[in-house]
């Protein structure tokens, strides 16, 4: 097969179209985002808004954040691949799986007030599941020793857990469809149990996919603001929501200070991708 | 000094202090930064000719060109309007009402917005048709935008029975209604009625008191705050007691931060909602199975007030006047007395007794909302820095 | 072909997820079924009441036309992409997966303001229509999720066997694209696709910033002013957008015989 230099500027020309519409669509309102958080109100450069953003009250924001994030991304990242596994596996009916895939793509993208109330409505002080707990072991979840609230920060992780396992489901299962029946059936054939199967052949497979999976995880949480918001108000200090009363709040506005805290957002975020190249070549050893 | 001119003092004195300069902030709300902000185009041909064509608008409302401002606005045949949720002070109503009495289609975009969002819809959509041609805005925002000049000038026929304190006298705005600050609570789920913030601090009541929003962005809260300051030694000029009384009402158990929704009223989920008194008297009608009950708090009487403007470039500014001519009519006054909002003529038109016997024995007593005390400008605007500072410190999770 | 039954950890798995996924909708249900005057069961007003508001319609519609146009967009542009750089270009894949990342760190409202400043003196077909405008920006968010879903699934399959393989039988690079590769990503496009249908119908932030009717702000609408309706319109966009995608998989699965050269089962 030709592969002279005279192929390798054609072969980035396929590159192209994408690149420039993430330019004209991506890149260039990120810069301007960037940019901004550089500026004061007068329009010269600054560093105080990055100054203020190391405030007790935007620090702690970043820290619920991130705490929240790796929660649900590690949590809905396991349980997902499980019941992903569950449904893709051999011996699972058909309809389980499309059921399962068309309900994951639905429930990844369902959120906001309306799921913040589907929550209240269950955990709430008055939810169904509250009551049914209360009625049938006689235990209030509200009372103590459990203190459960759901605008609480364990109420918004399990609220979040509901598009957090369905996204895992939806990215992993290319990847689980893509380990052959076989290997696990040489694997039982030399007398390996389900646990090392996992452990020898099918996690290394799969993990670049899962890592990469949880990375999305972590930043769809870390963006997510509407769900937290219909649950506790703001209570709870989450930076998209501080982001976002910078914005749509009464309160003068400060565009160049929100601004910053997005870029402390792309900080963070940045810094979950350096910690993810190295993991994944480590990983990807196993791949073909 | 007109009272116009001490309040401008006052928002310009807090600008300087946050850093901010007088241009960039027209420069920063000039440029599209949230709201209706789509359209930045030039003026669609039709509208232009409509307006180069009509007659300049009457400055004055007096009976004898209301006629004449009636046929232009039936001429210009639409009108705009934002932010005015149906169930909010029965702007349902009163929409309704005006469209079907002069036969002027009204368009209601987006009812959920805030002041903020009011103001920079003038700027981003100027030129616009769809450009809003009346907003109800807070005071600082009425003062904020009569500065930028997004406001024209109108003197409406009953100008001069409006409260001195609720207008703009030059005519840039006028105060259309205002609330207080309310107790609402789930009679069905509560045994012992809350009748003061003192009240609600009390252990039956836990998990069970919330805020319509957070005081970070919600004026409604914001209020609430100032209130509950009022009821705890503090004032108009020092909110932080009102602060300390809802990190109280948290610590204690009763606070919960989710907002208060038509859902969770009905749910039971919060029973009890620290909200302006129009927006509880309107889950009194919708929920009949919730019991809802209002009543103001005994120790801290906070109100809070509207402003009317009309949009200095308005696609539709005879529309516009008219619309604050039927706002400021006996019938439309009472319209908002029908959602149980104090209507800004409300001494005036009791003094005549034009009111109806049914709507005054509807509201709460007057004895109650005789301690009533509204903030200035300033007050408001240094009452927000302080929650912003202090209400995630002491409330934050 | 041997059937096997489902493993006993299988069921236990789902069950597990069938709790926890459908107790909430149950809650929304119970909820959305009171009656207003008692506030306890049955009654279907509330339903009655969203099918009865023509903005409920209006606002449908032009969601579900907006999130075709944007998984059209999106595989138009990423699916040739994603190939060509599994192909030829995998020291790029990296840099994808970065930017891939972009659309979650930026929060839809700094975004959709960025988006909104830098396009202000566009034309107006462009910047006033949803169908320009926010297309355009939803195909953005799609983008983490499609290129995630391609990415594995192009990882799952060996490309330059295919290609090559296919190459070598003759084929132009239309019929390796249309007939070799894009059958077997199959699986792969079609979850970047429901995801997008899902983003798009569920994408709120954007829309109502813009000044968009679409449904979510419909919905965001009736959840702030009203109690049983904004239950009932909750699962109804959630039964909706469901049976949509169900019906992509259909016709995702219509032609029969299905070509796999290489992995599956």
């Amino acid at each position: 097969m030709k592969t002279g230099r005279r192929r390798l500027p054609l072969a980035w020309l396929g590159a192209v179209p994408f690149f420039l519409y993430a330019l004209l669509f991506l890149f260039i309102p990120a810069a301007s985002i960037i940019a901004g958080a550089f500026k004061d109100a007068k329009g010269h450069r600054t560093l105080s808004n990055i100054h203020q953003v190391f405030q007790s009250q935007y620090i702690d924001a970043f820290r619920t954040s991130i705490e929240i994030s790796v929660v649900t991304a590690l949590l809905g990242g396991a349980v997902g691949l499980a019941i992903a596994y569950a449904a893709l596996r051999e011996g699972t009916p058909r309809w389980i799986r499309s059921g399962m895939t068309t309900f994951s793509g639905v429930a990844a993208n369902f959120g906001g007030i309306p799921l913040a109330f589907a929550f209240i409505a269950t955990l709430g002080s008055v939810g169904i599941a509250t009551q049914f707990i209360d009625n049938v072991f006689g235990v209030n979840i509200y009372n103590s020793p459990v203190n459960f609230a759901i605008w609480s920060k364990t109420g918004v992780e399990i609220t979040y857990l509901y598009f957090q396992m369905p996204l895992m489901i939806l990215v992993i299962a290319p990847a689980i469809d893509g380990l052959r029946r076989e290997w696990r059936e040489a694997a039982s054939n030399l007398g390996a149990s389900s646990w090392q199967y996992w452990r020898h052949v099918g996690l290394p497979i799969l993990m670049p996919s899962i890592l990469g999976a949880m990375i999305l995880l972590f930043g769809n949480s870390f963006a997510a603001y509407a769900t937290a918001y219909g649950l506790t108000s703001g209570a709870i200090p989450l930076v998209p929501i501080v982001i976002g009363n910078f914005y749509t709040g009464d309160v003068l506005s400060n565009p160049h200070l929100a601004q910053a805290l997005a870029f402390g957002m792309f900080v963070v975020l940045g810094a979950m991708m350096l910690l993810y190249v190295p993991l994944q070549r480590r990983a990807s050893r196993w791949s073909r | 000094m007109e009272d116009y001119e001490a309040q401008e003092q006052e928002f310009w004195a807090k600008l300087e202090e946050s850093e901010f300069s007088r241009s960039s902030m027209l420069r920063r709300s000039a440029a599209a930064a949230l709201g209706l902000t789509i359209l930045g185009g030039a003026p669609s041909l039709a509208a232009a000719a409509r307006r180069a064509g009509a007659a300049a608008p009457p400055l004055k409302g007096t009976a004898a060109n209301m006629a004449a401002l009636v046929a232009a606005a039936k001429k210009e045949g639409h009108l705009n309007v934002i932010a005015l949720p149906p169930d909010w002070a029965n702007y349902g109503e009163i929409i309704s009402t005006f469209s079907k009495k002069y036969g002027i289609g009204i368009t209601s975009d987006n009812p959920d917005g805030s002041s903020a969002q009011e103001n920079q819809a003038i700027v981003s959509l100027k030129g616009d048709p769809r450009a809003p041609d009346v907003v109800d805005v807070g005071p600082s925002f009425a003062v904020s935008g009569t500065v930028q000049g997004l406001y024209g000038k109108y003197f409406n026929s009953n100008f001069a029975t409006i409260p001195r304190a609720m207008k703009d006298t030059r005519g840039y705005w006028t105060g259309d209604y205002w609330g207080a600050i309310s107790i609402g609570y789930n009679a069905s789920l509560i045994s012992t009625p809350p009748k003061s913030f003192a009240d609600l601090l009390k252990p039956e009541y836990k998990n069970k008191v919330a805020l319509n929003g957070s005081p970070l962005t919600s004026n409604s809260a914001v209020s609430g705050v100032f209130a509950a300051a009022l009821a705890n030694g503090g004032s108009l000029s020092n909110v932080a007691p009102g602060i300390d009384w809802f990190a109280k009402c948290k610590s204690v158990g009763n606070f919960i931060p989710v907002q208060t929704t038509p859902q969770t009223v009905a749910s039971g989920q919060t029973p009890i909602s620290i909200d302006w008194d129009y927006n509880n008297f309107a889950y009194v009608k919708e929920f009949p199975s919730a019991k809802w009950t209002v009543t103001i708090p005994s120790d801290g009487v906070y109100g809070g007030y509207y402003c009317q403007a009309i949009n200095a470039t308005a696609p539709h500014p005879n529309a516009a006047r008219l619309w604050e001519e039927f706002l400021y009519s006996d019938q439309g006054q009472i319209l908002f007395l029908k959602g149980y909002a104090h209507p800004a003529r409300f001494t005036d038109m009791n003094g005549r007794k034009v009111i109806p016997k049914a709507l005054i024995n509807a509201l709460p007593s007057g004895a109650l909302y005789s301690k009533v005390k509204f903030a200035s400008l300033g007050q408001i605007t240094a009452a927000k820095a302080t929650i912003n500072t202090q209400w995630p410190a002491k409330m934050g999770a | 072909m041997r059937r096997k039954r489902i493993a006993p950890a299988a069921v236990i798995w789902l069950l597990v997820g069938a709790a926890y996924f459908f107790i909430p909708l149950i809650a929304t249900l119970l909820f959305s079924l009171r009656k207003t005057s008692t506030g306890h069961c049955c009654s279907l007003a509330a339903y009655g009441y969203i099918v009865h508001d023509p903005q409920f319609w209006s606002t449908l519609r032009l969601s579900f036309q907006l999130a075709l146009e944007t998984i059209a967009i999106s595989l138009v542009l990423f699916v040739p992409t994603v190939y060509w750089v599994h192909l030829r270009l995998p020291r790029l894949r990296p840099v994808l997966a970065f930017l891939a990342l972009i659309p979650f760190v930026v929060p839809p409202i700094v975004l959709v303001v960025g988006l909104l400043d830098f396009y202000k003196g566009s034309p107006q077909w462009y910047y006033g229509s949803p169908y320009g405008f926010l297309a355009t920006a939803y195909v953005i968010l799609a983008f983490p999720y499609m290129f995630f879903s391609l990415d594995a699934g192009f990882r799952a399959i060996d490309v330059h066997t295919l290609t090559e393989a296919s190459q070598s039988l003759g084929a132009s690079w239309w019929t390796t694209m249309f007939r070799v590769i894009l059958p077997n990503i199959r699986v792969a496009a079609l979850g970047g696709a429901f995801l997008t249908l899902a983003i798009v119908m569920g994408e709120f932030t954007m829309a109502s910033l813009a000044a968009f009717h679409t449904f979510p702000t419909f919905i965001q609408y009736v959840n702030e002013t009203k109690a049983y309706p904004a239950a009932a319109v909750s699962l109804m966009s959630f039964g909706i957008t469901w049976l949509a995608m169900l019906a992509l998989l259909m016709v995702g699965r219509g032609r029969p015989g299905r070509v796999q050269i290489a992995g599956g089962h």
